[in-house]
C-alpha cells in the first residue's frame, strides 16, 4: 500500500462527494444548500489540484485538467454566492441559488470524470 | 544479383535506410534535448505541491473556524460571521497587512482563534515563499534554466556556426579566432566554470554555451548538432574518450557535417577514423612535424605559424635548429616518442633520457631525477639541440636551465602543459616551445578559416625554404610585421560584377587588379597567397598572372585594402581607372552626357553581393 496514493484517493474521491452533497436537492431552494459544504468542496477542490501538479504523464495532464476545470466551476460559484449574499440587495433569491447551484453541477461532471479516471487508472495497474 | 537493376534498387534501399535510420536519431535526440529543457516548469509545480496545500489548508481552517465562531454586532446582539467576511478578515491577517476588526470589533472568542490563526498563516506564507526562493537558488532548477535560455538562442542562430565540444585553453583560443573572423560559435564544456568566464570575455558576437557533458547526443542536440546552420563540429576536450565520443555522434546524426577532433594517442586517431572521416589533430605528431619542417626549411615554418596564428599575430622569429650533430630529448611519453621518430627520420642522432626504461628504444638512458650529473653524462656539452619534453613545467623549466649552464650554445626546445606557466617560458626566451593547446588551436583555425587557407599550408612547404622567405619578405614589405586580414575574393558575376568584361577579354592581369583606386600609381597593401581555377591552385600568383571568370583568390593583407579592392570589384568606374587610368563617369547622366559607352550596362546583375 502506497500512502501517497491513499491521500491522492482520498482528495479526489471527497472533493467530487462534497461536490455532491452541496449539488444535491431542489435547485431554487436556498435552505437545501448548505455554504459551509460549498467551502468545504472549493478547499479540498484546491487541494486536489494542487496534488495532481507536476505529473508528466499523459493521465495526469488530464487528471490536472478535469481539477482545475472543477476548481474553476466552483470558485465562480462561491463569487456568485458572495455576490448575491453581500452586494446584491435582494439577497440569496431562487435565481441566484439556481445559478449557484448549477455551477456546482458543472464542477460535479468534473469531479466524477477525475474519479472515473482514477478507476482507471487503478484498473489499469498491473501487480508484477 | 547479377542484375544491375536490382543492385541500383538494393543500393538505393539500403541508402533509403540509412536515412531514415539518421533521422529517426535525429528525431530522438531532438525529443531528448526538449523534454529535459520543459522540465523546469514541472521542476517548479512539484517542489510546489508540499508548500501550496499547507497554505490552503491553514487557510481553510481559519476561515471555517471565524465562521464558526459567534460574534455580535455593534448593538450586542449576536451575529455570525459570513464566509465572504472571513476571507476577508483571514487574507489580511495573514499577509500581516492588518486593517484590524471588520465589520464589528470581534469578541474575545474570536479574538483567540484569530490569535491562533495569524501563528499558522504566517508559518505557512513564509513557508511557501521560502520554499519558491529556495527554487530559484537551487542548483538544479538553474542549470534547468539555463539549459532553456541556451536551447532558445541556439534555435535562434540563423548564421552558419562552429560547434565547439570542450571549451579549455585550445577552444578558447579558436572561439576568438573565429569571432575575429565575424564567425559565430557554440560552446560545450563539462566545467561551468568555463562556461560562467564566457560572460567576461570579450567576443563581438554573442557565444552562446552550456555547461554539459559532450558525451551525451542530447546535449550536443540541444548545442545545434541538428541545426541546418550548423556548418562544422570541432572536439577539442583533454578527454580522448570523449572526444571520440563526440565524432561517433556526429558521424551517426549528421553524417554530412565535417568533424574535427583532438586526438592525443595514434590509437585513439585510428579509433575515431572509423567513423566517417574526421580530420584528427594530434598536438605531438604536428609537433614532431613542425620541427623536420622547422629544421628542412625554417623560412616554411615561420610562414605556416605565421598564417596558422589567427588575425593580429605578430610574426614569428625565423628559428633555425642545427642539423649537424646530436640531440637530447627529455621525457620519453607522447611527445618524446613523435618527436624522437621525426628527428631519427631526419638522420639527426638522438639521445633519450627517460625515468622509465623501454624496450622498443635502443638508446634511452634511465634517470629519475634529470640531475645535472645525467645531463653531463649523456655528453651534453657535445650536443646541439635540447628538448625538454617532459609533461611537468617545472621539470623542463629546470632542465632547461641546467642544460643552458652546461652548454650555452644549445638549440633549446621545451614544451609548456599549463597557461599559467606561460610567462616563466616567455622569460627562458626559448628557441622553440610547444604548447600542446595552441599548436591544436592553430590547426583547428587553419582548417575552418578558409578552404583555400587550408590547401596553401599544405602545399606551401613542397615550394621550398626560398620561396617561403621570399613570400614573407613581400608580406612584411607591404603589411608590416603583424598578419592583418585573410580574405578570400570570388571573381564571379555575382560578386565582382565590374571585373566580368574586362576578365572575359583575356588580358586581365593580376597587377592591375592589386592597385589602389585612389593612386593607381600605387599597389593596394595585400598580397595574393593563392588562386583556385576549378581545382587547380597557384601558390602566390605573380602580378602577371592571368586571371579568368570563377577565380577564387586569398588575400592577405590591411582591412582598408580589402575594402579597396571591394569597391574596385563592384563599381565600373573604379575598375576602368585602376585597369586603365581613365577616369570615367560613373553617374548615369554625366555617362550619357560624356557620351562614353556604358561597357557593361547589361551584364551587371541587380543584387551584388561581395563577401
Amino acid at each position: 500500500m502506497n500512502l501517497e496514493k491513499v491521500v491522492f484517493g482520498f482528495f479526489v474521491l471527497l472533493a467530487a462527494t462534497l461536490n455532491f452533497g452541496f449539488f444535491i436537492g431542489d435547485i431554487d431552494r436556498a435552505e437545501l444548500h448548505n455554504p459551509f459544504e460549498l467551502f468545504a468542496a472549493v478547499v479540498v477542490n484546491l487541494i486536489a489540484t494542487v496534488l495532481k501538479f507536476g505529473d508528466r504523464t499523459q493521465i495526469g495532464a488530464i487528471h490536472l485538467a478535469t481539477s482545475l476545470v472543477a476548481s474553476l466551476q466552483l470558485v465562480g460559484a462561491a463569487l456568485l454566492y458572495g455576490y448575491a449574499e453581500y452586494v446584491s440587495s435582494a439577497g440569496m433569491t431562487e435565481g441566484w441559488t439556481a445559478s449557484v447551484v448549477s455551477l456546482s453541477g458543472g464542477a460535479l461532471m468534473a469531479n466524477i470524470v477525475s474519479v472515473v479516471l482514477l478507476v482507471i487508472e487503478t484498473v489499469s495497474f498491473h501487480r508484477g | 544479383m547479377g542484375n544491375p537493376l536490382l543492385t541500383f534498387w538494393a543500393r538505393h534501399r539500403q541508402r533509403e535506410d540509412e536515412e531514415r535510420r539518421a533521422r529517426r536519431a535525429r528525431l530522438l535526440a531532438a525529443a531528448a534535448s526538449a523534454n529535459r529543457a520543459s522540465e523546469t516548469i514541472f521542476l517548479i509545480l512539484r517542489r510546489m505541491r508540499a508548500p501550496l496545500i499547507v497554505l490552503i489548508a491553514i487557510f481553510g481552517i481559519s476561515v471555517l473556524g471565524l465562521t464558526l465562531i459567534p460574534g455580535q454586532d455593534a448593538e450586542g446582539r449576536p451575529w455570525d460571521m459570513g464566509f465572504f467576511d472571513a476571507i476577508y478578515v483571514m487574507s489580511y491577517t495573514a499577509t500581516t497587512i492588518g486593517f484590524g476588526e471588520i465589520p464589528y470589533p470581534f469578541t474575545y472568542n474570536q479574538r483567540m482563534w484569530v490569535t491562533i490563526s495569524i501563528y499558522l498563516t504566517v508559518v505557512g506564507w513564509a513557508y511557501a515563499i521560502g520554499s519558491l526562493l529556495g527554487l530559484l537558488q537551487d542548483r538544479a532548477f538553474r542549470s534547468a534554466l539555463a539549459l532553456q535560455r541556451f536551447t532558445r538562442k541556439v534555435a535562434r542562430l540563423s548564421e552558419p556556426f562552429v560547434l565547439i565540444a570542450g571549451y579549455g585553453r585550445a577552444g578558447e583560443l579558436l572561439g576568438h579566432s573565429m569571432d575575429a573572423l565575424g564567425r559565430r560559435v557554440v560552446v560545450l564544456d563539462r566545467n561551468d566554470e568555463r562556461i560562467d568566464g564566457l560572460e567576461l570575455e570579450s567576443y563581438h558576437g554573442d557565444v552562446p554555451g552550456l555547461a554539459a557533458d559532450a558525451r551525451d547526443p542530447g546535449h550536443l542536440g540541444v548545442a545545434g548538432l541538428d541545426h541546418p546552420c550548423c556548418e562544422a563540429v570541432v572536439a577539442l576536450t583533454d578527454d580522448d574518450e570523449a572526444n571520440l565520443a563526440v565524432v561517433m555522434t556526429t558521424a551517426l546524426l549528421r553524417p554530412d557535417v565535417p568533424v574535427i577532433a583532438r586526438a592525443t594517442t595514434r590509437v585513439m586517431a585510428d579509433r575515431m577514423r572509423v567513423f566517417g572521416s574526421p580530420s584528427v589533430v594530434n598536438p605531438f605528431d604536428l609537433f614532431g612535424d613542425h620541427v623536420q619542417l622547422a629544421l628542412r626549411a625554417p623560412a616554411s615554418y615561420q610562414l605556416l605559424t605565421w598564417l596558422e596564428s589567427g588575425p593580429g599575430a605578430a610574426l614569428p622569429r625565423r628559428a633555425s635548429p642545427p642539423r649537424g650533430g646530436r640531440w637530447v630529448v627529455c621525457g620519453y611519453g607522447r611527445l618524446g616518442r613523435e618527436l624522437t621518430g621525426d628527428l631519427r627520420a631526419e638522420g639527426i642522432d638522438v639521445t633519450v633520457i627517460d625515468p622509465s626504461p623501454h624496450d622498443d628504444e635502443d638508446d634511452v638512458v634511465v634517470a629519475g631525477g634529470y640531475e645535472p650529473a645525467v645531463l653531463a653524462a649523456v655528453g651534453l656539452e657535445e650536443a646541439v639541440g635540447f628538448v625538454a619534453g617532459t609533461d611537468n613545467d617545472i621539470t623542463n623549466l629546470s632542465l632547461v636551465e641546467t642544460a643552458r649552464r652546461t652548454n650555452p650554445t644549445l638549440f633549446v626546445a621545451a614544451r609548456q602543459n599549463r597557461p599559467s606557466s606561460a610567462p616563466l617560458f616567455a622569460a627562458m626566451e626559448l628557441d622553440a616551445l610547444l604548447v600542446p593547446t595552441e599548436e591544436v588551436a592553430h590547426e583547428v583555425y587553419a582548417q575552418l578559416s578558409t578552404p583555400l587557407l587550408w590547401r596553401f599550408l599544405r602545399a606551401m612547404p613542397a615550394l621550398g625554404d626560398d620561396w617561403a622567405a621570399d613570400l614573407v619578405d613581400r608580406l612584411t614589405d607591404l603589411c608590416g610585421q603583424h598578419l592583418q586580414a585573410l580574405w578570400k575574393v570570388r571573381l564571379t558575376d555575382r560578386e565582382a560584377p565590374a571585373l566580368t568584361p574586362w576578365l572575359a577579354a583575356g588580358e586581365a592581369r593580376l597587377r592591375d587588379l592589386m592597385r589602389n583606386p585612389e593612386d593607381r600609381d600605387e599597389c593596394l597593401h595585400a598580397v595574393p597567397l593563392l588562386l583556385l581555377r576549378g581545382e587547380d591552385a597557384t601558390l602566390a600568383p605573380d602580378p602577371d598572372f592571368v586571371l579568368a571568370p570563377g577565380d577564387e583568390l586569398l588575400l592577405a593583407g590591411w582591412p582598408a585594402a580589402r575594402r579597396a579592392l571591394e569597391v574596385t570589384l563592384v563599381v565600373d568606374a573604379v575598375r576602368e581607372y585602376v585597369v586603365t587610368g581613365r577616369r570615367v563617369p560613373s553617374s548615369w547622366l554625366w555617362r550619357k552626357l560624356s557620351g562614353a559607352p556604358p561597357a557593361s550596362e547589361g551584364t551587371r546583375p541587380t543584387a551584388p553581393t561581395p563577401s
